[in-house]
């Protein structure tokens, strides 16, 4: 665990230095969308950027305007600030309004801080939809990705390399599923903030080092035997992309509460399902990437993300769903909305809250926010116990409306 | 929302305004004069609009009948497709579905009522909306929401991967109403093979989606129709485009809001034409005279407007121009990109044509057609790729001679707010000053007309332009 935390809450962790230090290159992507498979085949470290660390976002001001999220804000900040002196290349990618003018604000700021733009540059165009067309043009971007990486590292990345990388990422994405199922037990040994650590450090560590992490680990919760969840509130956290770690310890410690699911961008969600092994395994990675999203990015697929969220509250029990975005995120802030509207009336309760990206400023407020919302859970078990005379209601379907708790 | 707001239906509200004003010119003038003192928010409009002329009255004839067949359509038996400004209405009309554009209807309120759309607007985030989303789809789509305009049966936006905010509006009232929705989406690059083709693909996914919801097939003698009319309307646009570039530019400002708003609601249709036919009467008139379009007859300054315009209140934005003497030389809503365009070849490969030969040639030039709407076309990939917003912007800054760019955009605009910065200094660096306008063309909440006017006039002074 302390090698997950390390990789957590440091961008210049102990592993990408180490890395670093052996000569080898590091390829930075902003997006769920990018497999890091294909670094992996080329002998490159993949390292999914993050905006912590961040203590104000003044360079980035300087390129992106007013109405921006502040998480690709930060990434700007830090890499005007030469903390992602380490990287080789950076993909970008269109994953949201704000995340894909990356592209431009990093190269302008190039023009004034010298030495900040990685030799390797590239704008990975990922489409809104995967119908066949959609799919055709994520298998060609795929294989412009693999091109350009060859032409500019000088590597070749071949389709057995590809199958080896989707066969290493996929033993730790089953790990990861066992762990995930220990979290829908009615006793739950791993906190939420804990697992999180987990799967971040999963898109900053070498690939062989996280795996050989990740057994250890998995062995060692298995050995646990002390419930961390008795007597406390279960809840589901979604919403905007965040890789703070921060957030998840503000929501468990001290509040009598765990997380036993997510629905983040760089949470468990990516990692969730294996991607085939047999066949084109450039097919095989849009086919994960593209085809089984749930980024609300892809528009007109609604109904799928709410069965996900459905099927996560009924399989890890969750008493609450706290539904988070960071102020300009349109894309999770109305989301958000229509799940409340969907599970408020079958009897989950939801918490909305938008935050800022970064060092915690509004931790007090959101803190606030979670108290109360705790509260009407607990008001509302005792009343549906009452009622019921019995502990908790766990099937969704059957779940009474809190109505009566507001 | 207040409970009075609800009492009116907003479409029939709007409708009401319009008849009024189309057929305010049949009495006398004296008559006339004595009307504009009844109606102080709204006069502004009216009076620009109609003082435009023949091409002013059919404008609200236009928009009367728009919003009827909005309001009648079950009673005609047809279906009502909600959509976005920029998706080209014309393939509606060869399929006899009724399109409502959000940012029109939204529009058009922001200009006629005092009030603005402010409650519809605050009604979309009482049902979840962020208010950080864009105002324009907000204004109309708060009245929908609320039940306060003839239902519509499916939406379209071909917006995913240009401008979340405004897909995020019409997904949103999909899922909320449990209307169909087709998305049509754009890659970042545009006059490449790949993206051409890609358009066609995604486009003949809506054509199918839309026969779904229609019952109907899509009747290829009808398209060209449609398509011959839009031919004709392109080629009287670039007539209009061609007069822009003459110093003075005989065209008015408010001619500019004319000839795009006009194309949103109505390309492909009779009434456009008209229209467009009556600016360019005016116009080359003016042209041949060697006359500005401006009131005062002295165009002092031409300012191009990269982005959009501003809507609020009584045509604020369009008389200031014209009192200040100042130009209107368009902005990105006004260029088509047809291929019979002077500015197309300064941005090669972004033009479409048409092309009449086969059933499949009609369909893929519309689906290219479309893929140059507004938007769509030159926000889709980084600014200063080939083609994209910077390249089109300095074409069009010095083809038709402006002293200065000028952006406008809503707190929404997330498109362009996250590179505006940088691409502003690239403009500056062309000898071109710029200035930001931080309002909200649809809200005069976020920034008031008076202090938006106040760092206009302040940008105009300390930059030497007036």
């Amino acid at each position: 665990m302390e090698t997950f935390l390390d990789a957590a809450t440091k961008i210049q962790c102990r592993s990408v230095l180490d890395w670093k230090k052996s000569g080898k290159p590091i390829v930075g992507y902003t997006c769920s969308y990018t497999p890091p498979e294909i670094f992996y085949a080329a002998g490159i470290l993949p390292v999914r950027m993050r905006g912590i660390e961040t203590e104000g976002t003044d360079i980035a001001d300087a390129y992106f305007g007013s109405f921006i999220c502040s998480f690709p804000k930060s990434l700007l900040q830090l890499a005007g600030k030469k903390t992602y002196s380490f990287l080789d290349g950076a993909v970008i990618t269109p994953g949201c309004d704000s995340m894909r003018r990356l592209d431009e604000c990093w190269r302008t700021a190039g023009k004034d801080h010298e030495g900040i733009v990685p030799g390797f540059f590239y704008y990975f165009d990922v489409p809104h939809k995967s119908e066949a067309h959609g799919f055709r043009w994520f298998v060609d971007e795929l294989k412009m990705l693999i091109h350009a990486v060859e032409k500019h590292f000088g590597v070749r990345i071949t389709d057995e390399g590809l199958k080896n990388a989707i066969r290493k990422f996929n033993a730790g994405r089953r790990m990861l599923q066992e762990i995930e199922a220990m979290r829908s037990q009615k006793e739950v040994v791993v906190s939420g903030t804990e697992v999180f650590a987990a799967v971040i450090a999963g898109a900053i560590l070498p690939r062989d080092e996280y795996t050989r992490h990740l057994e250890r680990w998995l062995a060692e919760l298995k050995r646990r035997k002390k419930s961390l969840s008795k007597g406390k509130i279960r809840l589901m956290l979604t919403g905007s992309a965040s890789d703070e770690i921060h957030l998840f310890q503000l929501l468990e410690e001290n509040t009598g509460a765990i997380l036993v699911a997510e629905n983040l961008c760089f949470g468990i969600r990516s990692e969730g399902n294996e991607i085939e092994e047999k066949g084109d395994p450039v097919e095989a990675l849009a086919e994960h990437y593209l085809a089984q999203s749930t980024c609300p990015r892809m528009y007109g697929r609604f109904g799928e993300r709410l069965s996900y969220i459905k099927d996560k509250v009924k399989q890890a029990r969750v008493d609450g769903v706290v539904m988070q975005n960071i102020r300009f995120c349109d894309l999770h802030a109305a989301e958000n909305a229509l799940y409340e509207r969907h599970l408020e009336p079958l009897g989950v309760p939801c918490l909305r809250l938008e935050r800022e990206y970064g060092p915690m400023v509004d931790a007090g407020r959101m803190k606030l926010r979670l108290n109360a919302f705790l509260e009407r859970i607990k008001k509302a078990d005792r009343i549906i116990a009452d009622e019921n005379e019995s502990e908790r209601v766990d099937d969704l379907p059957d779940r009474k409306p809190l109505e009566a708790a507001r | 929302m207040r409970p009075e707001i609800k009492e009116y239906p907003y479409d029939r509200l709007m409708q009401g305004l319009l008849t009024v004003a189309k057929n305010f010119t049949h009495g006398t003038e004296k008559e006339a004069e004595l009307a504009y003192r009844y109606i102080p928010s709204y006069r502004g409009v009216l009076k620009t609009v109609l003082d435009a002329g023949e091409a002013g009255r059919i404008l609200f004839e236009l928009l009367d009948e728009y919003y009827a067949n909005i309001i009648h359509a079950r009673e005609r038996g047809k279906k009502v497709c909600g959509t976005t400004f920029c998706y080209c209405p014309a393939i509606l009309y060869a399929m006899d579905i009724v399109p409502a554009t959000f940012e029109v209807l939204t529009g058009f309120g922001c200009l006629g009522w005092k009030r603005g759309m402010f409650d519809y607007m605050d009604y979309c985030c009482e049902v979840g909306m962020p208010e950080t989303s864009c105002s324009s789809q907000r204004g109309f789509l708060g009245a929908f929401l609320a039940g306060l305009c003839a239902d519509i049966d499916f939406l379209i936006c071909d917006s995913p991967g240009v401008c979340d905010t405004n897909a995020t509006a019409y997904a949103f009232a999909s899922a909320y109403l449990n209307k169909p929705f087709y998305q049509l989406n754009y890659p970042s690059s545009i006059g490449d093979d790949r993206s051409q083709k890609y358009h066609i693909d995604d486009y003949k996914g809506m054509i199918r989606f839309i026969e779904a919801q229609s019952g109907k097939k899509l009747d290829y003698d009808r398209l060209a129709e449609i398509l011959r009319e839009v031919d004709y309307q392109d080629r009287l646009t670039a007539d209009l485009e061609d007069m822009l570039m003459l110093v003075p530019s005989p065209l008015s400002s408010v001619h500019n809001l004319m000839i795009y708003a006009g194309r949103f609601c109505a390309s492909g249709h009779k009434l456009y034409t008209r229209l467009l036919e009556a600016i360019v009467k005016d116009v080359k008139q003016k042209a041949e005279a060697g006359l500005s379009g401006l009131k005062s007859g002295k165009e002092r300054l031409r300012a191009f407007t990269c982005y959009i315009d501003h809507y609020t209140a009584d045509l604020n934005f369009w008389n200031y121009l014209e009192e200040k003497g100042i130009g209107h030389i368009g902005c990105i809503l006004s260029r088509n990109f047809r291929d019979n365009n002077r500015y197309v070849q300064e941005v090669p490969k972004s033009a479409y044509g048409i092309d009449f030969s086969t059933p499949d040639t009609l369909l893929d030039s519309m689906a290219q057609l479309n893929a140059r709407m507004p938007m769509v076309r030159s926000i889709r990939g980084p600014y200063d790729m080939p083609g994209m917003w910077l390249e089109e912007s300095l074409a069009i800054a010095r083809l038709y001679q402006a002293d200065c760019i000028i952006y406008n955009g809503t707190p929404g605009c997330r498109n362009t707010w996250g590179m505006l910065k940088p691409f502003a200094r690239d403009l500056e660096r062309q000898g071109f000053p710029v200035h930001i306008m931080n309002d909200d063309a649809f809200d005069d909440r976020v920034e008031s007309w008076e202090a938006a006017k106040d760092r206009l006039d302040e940008f105009f002074k300390v930059r030497g332009l007036l």
